[in-house]
């Protein structure tokens, strides 16, 4: 009897998690997958129209504001990298310096602890135009610096940009300094040893050794960059016209604005298959750093 | 072999976090060229990510006069706690005028039932699904580390409609639940990897002892769990409060959280923009967290180790 309760117990309490799985993911998925392929405005219809079931994906594909979207997010998504880049410099330095580390490490990662909307009131203000940095600028004389980047099509994604690499830099950190602690001391002392110059160390022993940290950043950085919604909303609101618009930024605008589920749900299931598309080289880089430890450890 | 805390030490959050003996002292005992330099480039880095901080903390002191004159960065001339008054008890959001204290307390509330939910919730499925012989447990992880990553949009109007059909659609309820649902996977997963490492043996020892799912998880597991508990506790709480986008979409009117609160405020355009409350207001969004950050900064770069999950 107490045997068989103990089979029971484990998979009953499995079986929340299970149906949450099973409804909220895949089953919502599912559901918004095939709405995409049916005629739904408003409200979701139940028919698929077989005569031209892609016609959510055709209309996506012709809509100025996907394309705009689409090429936002590489722009994020190589501006961002930034961050990546700032995160190693600054952990390698703390990381080699220790004196501070606590309190460098604590400035660098406090944007973190706060929402992206709060972050979106602070740059909108430094961004201010008349009372802002370019105020400021002016003020001190550099009359022809140009800061009201918001105000700019052209612009304003970097002004987005910047605010994100603020934002985001600290979580890079926080993985490289792990990742450089990882590292065997031995290495420096060796390289010390024989009169290798610092920079060289970190370009041909350091950053090749922590190849799995880089690739890990760069896939979760994506992945990040695909859900960039809040930083959208607080910093621009996608304008000046559509010029910041993401595509998390036109799926949810096409749902509430347009009021459009079929059109909403093409441009969601685009956004999957940007995720699985970034997501697989995770599964992939996951698989073989295992198999890597497995050969070390035999 | 019953005493948990003789298998504490076996237990790592994170190998890469470990501290490793340190064989060669690193520190050096005096300050070099290098070292001064390196200090100055970080002293500078730290002062720009302090520049949005200092931006907000001196604007929501000051006089809108004063901020009418310009000089971004200057110190207010005369220190006034108006702005905070006014942010936190009359600001406008909407139609409503009360100010962000409504959305404060709104938040604290989407906060408790989805803290105890979604904890409870993820520590005994990641529970049952390291330590005990469950079937499918392997697909399983792999569609909750799938799950992780699945953006929002895609799950977005299901999710509207199950709340509609529960009836708790446009409430605090509404939100709270959803957060509970949308940090499943990940936490699970947290939790899953701290538990798999607690030897088997353990394990078997408690089955002959008691044997008992619930029994071992309340005598053996939890007392074991202090550490990442407050970890995903942390988490979860900087996550929930910063949250936008799930409060605005199953808040509805009345059950918005502070950081909606926020924005509806800042965006209000009725007369003058008053900057110094809108700061004073950003700044009363950003305490909690913060304040738990400076505090507890420790546990809340673990779970962004932990967040940051392999395998």
């Amino acid at each position: 009897m107490r045997y068989r309760l103990n089979r029971l117990a484990p998979q009953l309490a499995l079986t929340p998690a299970v149906i949450i799985t099973l409804v909220a993911f895949i089953g919502a998925i599912a559901w918004t997958v095939y709405v995409s392929f049916t005629r739904s405005r408003r409200l979701p219809e139940a028919a698929i129209d077989f005569s031209r079931p892609f016609r959510q994906y055709e209309r996506l594909f012709q809509d100025n504001a996907w394309s705009i979207s689409l090429t936002n997010l590489i722009v994020l998504a190589l501006g961002s990298a930034l961050a990546i880049v700032f995160g190693f410099i600054l952990a390698a330095m703390i990381e080699r310096e220790r004196r501070g580390e606590d309190f460098f490490r604590t400035v660098f990662l406090y944007p973190l602890a706060v929402s992206l909307i709060v972050t979106g009131v602070a740059w909108r203000w430094i961004f201010n135009p008349d009372l802002g940095l370019q105020n400021f600028m002016h003020g001190l004389g550099f009359t022809g610096v140009h800061f009201n980047w918001l105000a700019e099509g052209e612009t304003a994604m970097y002004a987005v940009i910047i605010a994100s690499v603020w934002q985001s830099s600290g979580f890079y950190l926080a993985l490289m300094l792990a990742g450089l602690k990882g590292i065997n001391e031995e290495i420096w002392n060796a390289a010390r040893l024989d009169g290798v110059s610092l920079m060289r160390v970190y370009i041909e022993i350091i950053i090749p050794m922590m190849k799995f940290t880089f690739l890990t950043c760069a896939i979760l950085l994506s992945l990040g960059v695909i859900k960039a919604y809040d930083i959208i909303v607080a910093m621009t609101n996608g304008g000046p016209g559509q010029s910041t618009w993401v595509p998390a930024y036109f799926t949810i605008n096409a749902m509430t604005q347009r009021g459009n589920l079929g059109y909403a749900s093409a441009a969601a299931t685009m956004m999957l298959l940007i995720t699985l598309a970034v997501f697989l080289p995770l599964v992939l880089l996951t698989a073989w750093q295992q198999r890597l430890v497995r050969k070390e450890v035999a | 072999m019953s005493d948990p805390l003789a298998v504490r030490p076996a237990i790592r959050l994170n190998a890469g976090t470990q501290e490793k003996p340190v064989l060669f002292p690193r520190r050096k005992s005096r300050i070099n060229g290098r070292s001064v330099a390196v200090l100055v480039f970080l002293a500078m880095a730290a002062a720009f990510y302090c520049v949005p901080l200092y931006v907000l903390v001196v604007t929501s002191f000051k006089t809108m006069e004063q901020i009418r004159q310009g000089a971004i960065f200057a110190l207010p001339t005369e220190w006034t706690w108006e702005p905070w008054n006014f942010a936190w008890n009359e600001a406008c959001s909407g139609i409503t005028c009360e100010g962000l204290k409504v959305g404060f307390w709104n938040s604290v509330k989407i906060l408790i039932p989805s803290l105890i939910a979604s904890i409870s919730l993820s520590a005994v499925t990641g529970y049952a699904l390291a330590l005990w012989n469950v079937r499918w447990a392997g697909t399983f992880l792999f569609i909750l580390f799938m799950a992780a990553f699945v953006p929002f949009q895609i799950i977005m109007f299901p999710l509207i409609q199950l709340t509609v059909h529960m009836g708790i659609y446009g409430s605090l309820w509404a939100v709270a639940f959803i957060h509970t649902v949308m940090t499943m996977p990940i936490v699970t997963l947290i939790f899953r990897n701290y538990y798999k490492d607690i030897p088997d043996e353990l394990i078997k020892a408690a089955m002959i002892d008691s044997g008992s799912f619930w029994r071992i998880f309340g005598e053996i597991i939890l007392p074991m769990s202090a550490n990442i508990l407050i970890v995903v506790l942390i988490m979860q709480i900087t996550h929930i409060w910063n949250d936008y986008l799930i409060g605005v979409t199953f808040g509805g009117p009345g059950g918005q959280p502070m950081t909606v609160n926020l924005a509806n405020l800042v965006t209000v355009s009725t007369g003058t923009v008053s900057y110094n409350a809108n700061m004073a207001a950003a700044l009363l969004t950003a305490i909690p967290p913060l304040v738990i950050y400076f505090v507890l900064g420790k546990f809340f770069v673990q779970g962004i180790s932990a967040g940051a999950i392999k395998g």
